[in-house]
C-alpha cells in the first residue's frame, strides 16, 4: 500500500487529524440542533425534542417498572442465543459427523429455515403458545437458527484437517478429540457467531415482544404507542441503540479480536 | 473410475436421505395435525391445496407484486444511499469519523419495529411508508458491504488508473465500480434476504396492501391455513428471486 499522507505537510497532517476527531461531535451537535428545530415545529406527539427523550430516559433507568421490561427483554434475548446456538451448532455438526446428512441439512433444512420468514414464526407461535415468554423465546431462536448454522457450517468447514490428523495419532476417543482439538479449533466462529446473533436478536426481539409477548421493551412500546407517548417510544428506542453498540464495541469486539489473535497464529 | 462410481452413489444416497427427510417431516406434520383442531395446526394437504389456490386467486397475485416490488425499490434504494455513505466515508476522511462512528452504529443498532412504528406515526399508511422502512432496516447492510469493498480496493490498480485518466468520473466507471461489484452483489444478497425475513415488519404496521398485511389479516381471524399458506408462499417467492434474479446476476459478474 502507498502511504500518500507522507507526500503532506506536519501541520496540515494535523489540521487534517483534527478535523477527523472534530467532525463526528460537530455531527451529532448538528443533528441534535435539527432535531430540536423540528421538534419545535411538530407536536410532540409526532416528534419530541431531545431534551423531552433525555428526561424520559431519565425516569426509564430510576424506574424500576421500566427497567423491570429491560431485563425482560435481556432475558429473551440471552435465552434465544442460548437455545439457538445449540440447536444450530448441533444441525452443523450432523453433516460433519455423518457425511451422509450433508444434503438433507445443506440443501434442504437449511435454506427452509433461512427463507421463512421472522413476522411468521411470531404469528405463528403466538397461535401455539399465547401471549407468553415461550412465544417470544421461540419466535427469536427461529430466526437465529440459520445464522447458528451456516456460520458454525463455515467453521467446521475451516478445520485444519493435519490437526484433526494430528490429534487422531494421539487419541482415538471421539468425545476427547470434540473437546481438546474440534471445540478449540472454533473459538473465533463461536465468537463471532455469537456476535453476529446478538445483532440480529436485538433486531427481532421487539417485534416478538410487540406482537406475542406480555413483557418486555416491545410490549412496553406497544403499550405507549397506542397512548401516543412518542417520547417513551424514543427513549426505548435511544436505550437499545446505547446498549446494542455499547456491548457489541466495547465488550464482544475487543473480546473477539483476543480470541481471533491467540487462536489465529 | 471405481472410485468416480462411488461418489456418484454416495451423492446419490445423500440425496435420497435429503428428500426422505423432507417427505418424513411432512408426514409427521400430517400426523401431528390429524390430532389437533385446524386453527391450531392444519394438515399439509389443506395448506398446499390453499396455496395453490392463493396462486389462482388475483388478489393475492397482486398483494404478493406489491410486496415484492416494495422489496427491489428498497433494496436499490438502500444500496445507493448505502453506498453513497460509504463513498463519502472513503473520499473524504474527515467523514470517515461520521459515518462509521456515528450514521453507522445508529442504523445498525436500530430495531427495525422502531422504524416501523415510527413510520406509522408519521406517514399515511401506503407503500412510502413501507419502503421508508425497508430501506432504513437495509442501509446498514449495504453500507457495511460495499466500505468493507472499498477498503479491499487494490491500490496498485487504482495508481495505474489515475496513470491513464485524471477524470475522477471514468476512474469511478472504469476501475472503481468494477472493482465493487463482488461486494455490491454480496450487499444485494443480504439485503434480499433481510427484506423478506425482517424489513416485511414494515407492512404488518402500516400498510393496506402486500404480503404482510395478508398475514396480519389471516392470523387475527385464526385462519392458520392461509396464514401457514402464505409463509409458505412467501418461501417460494423468496426462492423463486433468488435462482431467476440474484443467482443470474452473479453468474454474469462473475465471468468478467
Amino acid at each position: 500500500m502507498v502511504d500518500t499522507t507522507i507526500a503532506l505537510g506536519q501541520s496540515s497532517r494535523r489540521r487534517g487529524l483534527l478535523a477527523r476527531r472534530l467532525a463526528p461531535h460537530l455531527f451529532t451537535l448538528l443533528f441534535l440542533a435539527a432535531w430540536q428545530a423540528a421538534a419545535l415545529v411538530a407536536p410532540s406527539y409526532l416528534l419530541p425534542g431531545p431534551a423531552q427523550v433525555a428526561w424520559r430516559l431519565w425516569l426509564f433507568v430510576t424506574s424500576w417498572r421500566d427497567l423491570g421490561h429491560l431485563g425482560a427483554s435481556l432475558y429473551h434475548v440471552a435465552a434465544s442465543i442460548a437455545i439457538s446456538f445449540v440447536i444450530g451448532s448441533l444441525l452443523a455438526l450432523i453433516p460433519y459427523y455423518a457425511p451422509l446428512l450433508r444434503f438433507a441439512i445443506e440443501r434442504r433444512v437449511g435454506p427452509f429455515l433461512n427463507s421463512f420468514s421472522a413476522i411468521g414464526w411470531t404469528l405463528l407461535s403466538i397461535m401455539w403458545f399465547g401471549v407468553t415468554s415461550l412465544t417470544v423465546i421461540f419466535a427469536i431462536s427461529a430466526v437465529l437458527v440459520p445464522f447458528a448454522l451456516i456460520n458454525m457450517s463455515a467453521g467446521l468447514a475451516n478445520i485444519d484437517r493435519e490437526t484433526i490428523e494430528m490429534g487422531g495419532s494421539f487419541t482415538r476417543r471421539r468425545a476427547r478429540m470434540f473437546a481438546l482439538v474440534i471445540v478449540p479449533s472454533l473459538y473465533p466462529f463461536i465468537f463471532s457467531t455469537l456476535r453476529i446473533m446478538f445483532g440480529v436478536s436485538w433486531k427481532v426481539t421487539l417485534t416478538a415482544e410487540l406482537f406475542g409477548g406480555n413483557a418486555g421493551l416491545g410490549y412496553m412500546v406497544n403499550m405507549e404507542r397506542q397512548e401516543f407517548d412518542t417520547a417513551t417510544i424514543f427513549a426505548a428506542i435511544v436505550l437499545i441503540i446505547t446498549f446494542v453498540h455499547g456491548t457489541d464495541h466495547y465488550l464482544l469486539a475487543p473480546l473477539q479480536a483476543k480470541v481471533s489473535r491467540h487462536y489465529a497464529g | 473410475m471405481r472410485a468416480e462410481q462411488e461418489s456418484f452413489t454416495s451423492a446419490f444416497a445423500e440425496r435420497l436421505i435429503g428428500e426422505a427427510i423432507v417427505v418424513l417431516a411432512l408426514l409427521s406434520w400430517w400426523f401431528v395435525a390429524r390430532g389437533l383442531p385446524e386453527f391450531v395446526l392444519p394438515g399439509p394437504v389443506v395448506v398446499v391445496r390453499r396455496l395453490i389456490e392463493l396462486f389462482a386467486a388475483p388478489e393475492f397475485l397482486w398483494n404478493a407484486f406489491a410486496s415484492s416490488w416494495r422489496v427491489l425499490v428498497s433494496i436499490a434504494a438502500a444500496l445507493l444511499i448505502g453506498g453513497g455513505l460509504a463513498f463519502l466515508a472513503h473520499g473524504e476522511p474527515w467523514l470517515a469519523g461520521v459515518v462509521d462512528d456515528r450514521i453507522k452504529p445508529v442504523l445498525n443498532s436500530f430495531p427495525s419495529i422502531g422504524w416501523a412504528i415510527l413510520a406509522a406515526i408519521w406517514f399515511n399508511p401506503g407503500d412510502f411508508g413501507v419502503i421508508f422502512v425497508e430501506v432504513a432496516i437495509l442501509i446498514p447492510f449495504c453500507l457495511i458491504n460495499i466500505a468493507e469493498g472499498l477498503r479491499n480496493i487494490d491500490h496498485e490498480l487504482m495508481e495505474m488508473g489515475q496513470s491513464f485518466t485524471r477524470h475522477r468520473a471514468r476512474v469511478l466507471w472504469r476501475l472503481t465500480l468494477p472493482l465493487l461489484v463482488p461486494y455490491g452483489l454480496s450487499a444485494i444478497r443480504i439485503a434480499y434476504g433481510i427484506a423478506w425475513k425482517i424489513a416485511l415488519v414494515a407492512e404488518l404496521l402500516g400498510a393496506p396492501t402486500g404480503i404482510g398485511y395478508l398475514m396480519l389479516r389471516a392470523q387475527t381471524a385464526a385462519d392458520s391455513t392461509t396464514f401457514l399458506a402464505t409463509c409458505f408462499a412467501i418461501v417460494l417467492i423468496f426462492v423463486a428471486g433468488e435462482r431467476l434474479v440474484i443467482v443470474p446476476l452473479e453468474r454474469r459478474f462473475e465471468r468478467r
